[in-house]
């Protein structure tokens, strides 16, 4: 009991400090045990925690990650909606591309990282369904007149199908936004193969060598420390496995960069505001992403991670783009 | 006769708050979506089970060890760290600073590094 009202109190002092605008390292060690992914240095941290950004705020790296789970956990139920109107429904675009690229084979294993409502996942379900369809349709034309031997080869061959289930695992650290997903996935018929765990990208809770495909869609910039995030993903895949990133980036053109800014910061919290009742989210949410390393720049953070063949495309010119690297 | 309900849903829905224990008018005049709205709540948490085969990819954040499946408490267990991951709505919840201690200080939500 005692420990929880110590919880509590750091959290009320902590909660004051942050409405008189508290960026100093040395206050942020005193007003108590860090909540974000960051090692728990609660007791001993007198060297002071490092600042980071949260949109165009500076905040402790502590903060960060108890920030950004405000965020979502306010903007989990509309979410959705928000992702259509703000991005005109092109984000399903984006994420088609995404599935496309990947191509996944049946069989194959997803984690999806930062997947809150299960988007990438319910899309790999599906396009991987759709394969086996097509695989099964092309052997049935093929077999139209089987001899005596292909038949029993046949009563083999149908055993191998069930261990080869393509999985989905969709990993966030926000249980509302897990909620939101498996709700929709319910009401969807999307059941089997997919599975939901609530998890820290820098501390993913996975085995290594275990996944055929990470993927982490408009996540990536809000983890509060990138590298590390890489090289959990480097760690839980096999060796050949892909990491795929679709996040925003720098628009490469000048003039739409500007149509571009001005409808982030002009109309998208005011949406925000209109449908989801929260102005701040949006704003952090534009914000991020102009702080989030450029298209190169976040290729050479994936080199430095340790993956192989790092490539990246432009979607919308600019506005969005895929990274991909493997684990050799 | 419907007039009578609306009459007494709009007389006694401020009633309802305080007096309670007054059975029979209360109820008739209470919408029967409320009773219903709380017995799907409970039906949901208790609902979705948690998917065992997750277990064989699925360890501890912190030592990366195996866990062990505890039906009775509905947690998954790190022996060596003695910490347990709760788990809700059958979603495991594996952030380490939601661990529970199982040793001494049950309820007490820490980390050990």
């Amino acid at each position: 009991m005692a420990a929880s009202m110590r919880l509590l109190l750091r959290r009320v002092i902590r909660l004051s400090h942050r409405y008189n605008n508290v960026t100093a390292a040395g206050v942020s060690a005193r007003s108590g045990c860090c909540w974000g992914p960051s090692t728990c240095r609660c007791f001993s941290d007198v060297a002071g925690d490092r600042s980071t950004h949260f949109g165009f705020e500076t905040v402790p790296e502590t903060e960060k990650a108890k920030r950004v789970y405000k965020v979502f956990e306010n903007v989990a139920q509309k979410y959705d909606t928000m992702n259509d109107v703000m991005s005109l429904g092109i984000h399903r675009l984006w994420k088609d591309m995404l599935l496309h690229a990947m191509h996944p084979q049946p069989g194959a294993r997803l984690l999806d990282v930062a997947g809150g409502t299960g988007d990438i996942s319910f899309r790999f379900l599906e396009y991987v369904r759709s394969q086996q369809e097509r695989q099964k349709r092309r052997t049935v034309r093929s077999m139209q007149t089987p001899s005596s031997q292909d038949i029993s080869n046949n009563y083999f061959t149908e055993d191998e199908d069930t261990s080869q289930e393509s999985r989905a695992v969709v990993c966030d650290i926000n249980k509302e936004m897990l909620n939101v997903g498996r709700k929709r996935a319910d009401s969807m018929g999307i059941s089997a193969g997919l599975s939901w765990v609530v998890g820290n990208a820098e501390e993913l809770p996975f085995d290594d060598d275990q996944f055929d495909i990470y993927t982490i869609a408009f996540g990536i910039r809000n983890v509060t420390h990138i590298d590390q995030a890489l090289q959990e993903a480097l760690r839980v895949l096999k060796p050949g496995g892909r990491f795929m990133c679709l996040e925003f980036s720098k628009v490469t053109n000048p003039v739409l960069a500007r149509i571009y800014d001005a409808y982030s910061f002009q109309m998208i919290p005011v949406l925000g505001e209109v449908i989801a009742g929260d102005w701040k989210s949006y704003q952090y949410l534009v914000e991020s992403i102009r702080k989030f390393p450029d298209q190169e720049e976040f290729k050479h953070m994936i080199e430095d991670a340790g993956f192989y063949c790092v490539t990246y495309n432009n979607l919308t010119s600019g506005v969005v783009a895929l990274h991909s690297g493997f684990k050799l | 006769m419907f007039r009578n309900v609306f009459g007494r849903l709009l007389t006694e829905t401020i009633r309802v708050h305080r007096c309670v224990k007054n059975a029979p008018l209360t109820q008739r005049a209470i919408p029967a979506s409320f009773s219903a709205r709380s017995f799907s709540d409970v039906k949901d948490e208790a609902q979705q089970p948690f998917d065992t085969s997750l277990l064989e990819f699925l360890v501890c954040p912190l030592s990366k060890k195996p866990l062990r499946y505890e039906a009775k408490t509905n947690e998954l267990i790190n022996e060596e760290l003695g910490i347990a991951y709760p788990i809700m709505n059958g979603i495991p919840n594996m952030i380490p600073q939601e661990a529970r201690l199982l040793q001494k200080d049950a309820g007490a939500s820490t980390t050990q590094d």
